[in-house]
């Protein structure tokens, strides 16, 4: 037997990196505007050459991020039409059961922690959360990118609430990220320092039986040393 | 070669400078500098027929009234302190082409005191005219006079009034705006005379980007003054709201770039005027409206009739002024600290338990 099994696909590798890189380049571009009274903010837009250079690069990278979201969610849903199969990061009853279960062994309520499946529900809030919360910044962007067009279908007002959701929902998604995201794939103890699960494809099977058991007791059972091809499109950000 | 030039540029120095003592030698009469008092001087020059003929045929006056001379700013000074080429009586003729070759030859005197306010002309807009030999520049004569001089500001609207000279379009409007008639009428010194925002001396092109961005500081300058502003019920929340808006954020970081900008985005002006201004209530407000469309319509060429209320106002959203925004940013305000405390809370929790286990 080998050490490790294949958690994600060459696709779901590329598409995790580029989401990564567009998120990065858009809390560059678009957090020095949200707070550009402030003197760190002015000095990042004008060492990057201006508020001008920044809006374009902010919005080149914002169609770029549309594209890789609408293409990612298209191919999920695809998939699961064609194959007839319930994606794996669709939440269930047992999300919700597990969630509470854990709280309950968190609080030495209980010492029985949920057995988790290929996503367990923290993975998987985080999925839909990121997925909800790029559906308003996508919408809002091209509302503020477009605000004639906008103007033409909605009242005038729409626009300026447009503003501020765009700002305080990409600050909130930039928090989750520093927080949340870090937290599980570099600082808690099962990932420290870094899981690269999400950039190699494998993960130890020592991780696997722990963090995911009941999809590895599926794989045994189904007599393959590797899960293989997941059912979906499903891009879950850590192994 | 090279070597015999300074031996005769040398020569011929020294040739025109006896030549020039010669001169004033010969035309020195009777009296030496030290001794032209202005007494002497307005001897001649208190004769209102004293005149002399311009080149271009009209009559200049020479006169200069005792009174206008004793009530002016510079009652302390010698006549000569000005006109320091006067050395001897009678004193050379001179001619000039018009009245501005006069005040051409003379204006370079004032500097020899006023240096301060020379230094500053060198960025203004009337010099740089004055520097293409535009002959309707003006020098220090055309604004502050020449022997009754008085301090420019007492009162204030007498700065306006020097502009208006020239600037007669702009001076129409001006006095019927907010600021004009408040100026003109009531004789108020809160509101801005044409130097306040257009400066004396240094007045810069206001038709440049870097005047175009820089508006709304100038306007702050008062606008966004609390003590003044409570005396007229205006709000100070006009540049904030202006400045947490799209135009106000690219106006204030595209003051802070170097390069030009390539287009202009909307300042106060654009709405409110410029030298037309009016008070933003009743006829002024509907005045604003008319025109909101027309004014957003100059760059968002396809704009919509209702696109101008994108612009909620100069005023903090709430549930009275664009409800919307109010509950988009209340919502917001709950939510962040509910997900991402949550997150911290689950994160802490967990390092607790992770801890608990060893």
């Amino acid at each position: 037997m080998t050490d490790y099994v294949t958690r994600f696909s060459v696709r779901q590798r590329i598409e995790h990196a580029c989401i990564g890189l567009l998120f990065i380049v858009l809390a560059v571009t678009g957090l020095t505007q949200e707070f550009f009274p402030m003197r760190w903010a002015e000095w990042t837009i004008l060492t990057m050459g201006g508020i001008d250079r920044v809006r374009w690069v902010h919005r080149g990278a914002g169609i770029l991020f549309t594209v890789l979201v609408v293409f990612h969610l298209g191919a999920g849903m695809w998939q699961a039409v064609s194959r007839l199969s319930r994606p794996a990061i669709i939440p269930t009853r047992k999300d919700f059961l597990d969630a509470i279960m854990m709280v309950r062994y968190y609080l030495r309520l209980s010492d029985q922690q949920p057995r988790f499946g290929r996503f367990d529900y923290r993975q998987k809030w985080e999925y839909w959360g990121m997925v909800l919360g790029s559906v308003v910044m996508i919408v809002t962007g091209f509302m503020l990118y477009f605000p004639v067009l906008t103007a033409r279908f909605l009242p005038g007002e729409v626009i300026p609430a447009a503003l501020i959701a765009h700002g305080r929902e990409g600050l909130l998604a930039f928090l989750v990220i520093i927080t949340w995201h870090l937290f599980n794939a570099h600082l808690s103890p099962e990932a420290f320092p870094f899981d690269p699960s999400i950039f190699t494809g494998k993960i130890s099977r020592e991780r696997m039986e722990d963090e995911h058991p009941l999809e590895y007791e599926q794989m045994l059972v189904g007599g393959g040393e590797s899960p293989g091809e997941p059912t979906s499109g499903e891009t879950a950000d850590q192994g | 070669m090279g070597r015999r030039m300074p031996a005769i540029f040398g020569f011929f120095l020294l040739g025109s400078a006896a030549v020039a003592a010669f001169q004033s030698g010969a035309l020195g009469a009777a009296l030496p500098a030290e001794d032209l008092s202005n007494d002497v001087c307005l001897a001649c020059h208190s004769d209102p027929s004293a005149s002399t003929r311009l080149g271009n045929g009209k009559t200049f006056s020479l006169y200069v009234s005792h009174k206008a001379l004793a009530g002016s700013v510079h009652a302390g000074l010698a006549c000569t302190d000005c006109h320091s080429d006067i050395t001897t009586v009678p004193h050379p003729t001179r001619t000039f082409a018009d009245e501005h070759a006069v005040s051409l030859a003379y204006y370079q005197v004032c500097k020899q005191c006023h240096f301060d306010e020379y230094s500053r002309l060198l960025d203004d807009v009337h010099y740089a005219a004055l520097a293409k030999a535009n002959e309707n520049a003006p020098t220090c004569v055309d604004c502050h006079g020449s022997h009754a001089i008085a301090p420019p500001a007492q009162p204030r609207s007498r700065i306006s009034k020097a502009c208006a000279r020239c600037h007669t379009t702009i001076a129409d409007e001006y006095v019927k705006s907010v600021h004009g008639k408040a100026l003109i009428e009531q004789g108020n010194n809160d509101v801005p005379v044409c130097t306040d925002c257009h400066h004396a001396h240094d007045t810069a092109n206001p038709l440049s980007a870097s005047w175009h961005l820089q508006i709304p500081q100038l306007c702050a300058g008062c606008h966004a003054n609390k003590q003044l502003m409570a005396k007229y019920g205006i709000s100070t929340e006009v540049l904030s709201t202006f400045l947490n808006d799209f135009h106000g954020m690219t106006a204030s970081l595209q003051s802070s770039e170097k390069a030009r900008p390539r287009e202009f985005t909307a300042t106060c002006t654009d709405c409110h005027g410029v030298h037309d201004i009016r008070q933003v209530n009743g006829e002024g407000l509907q005045a604003i409206k008319v025109h909101l469309l027309a004014t957003c319509r100059r760059c968002h060429i396809d704009a919509s009739p209702n696109f101008p209320s994108a612009w909620v106002g100069h005023y903090e959203p709430s549930l009275r002024h664009s409800p919307l925004v109010y509950g988009v940013k209340l919502f917001y305000a709950v939510f962040i600290p509910f997900v991402i405390g949550g997150l911290v809370l689950q994160i802490l929790l967990h390092l607790w338990r992770a801890v608990v286990n060893r």
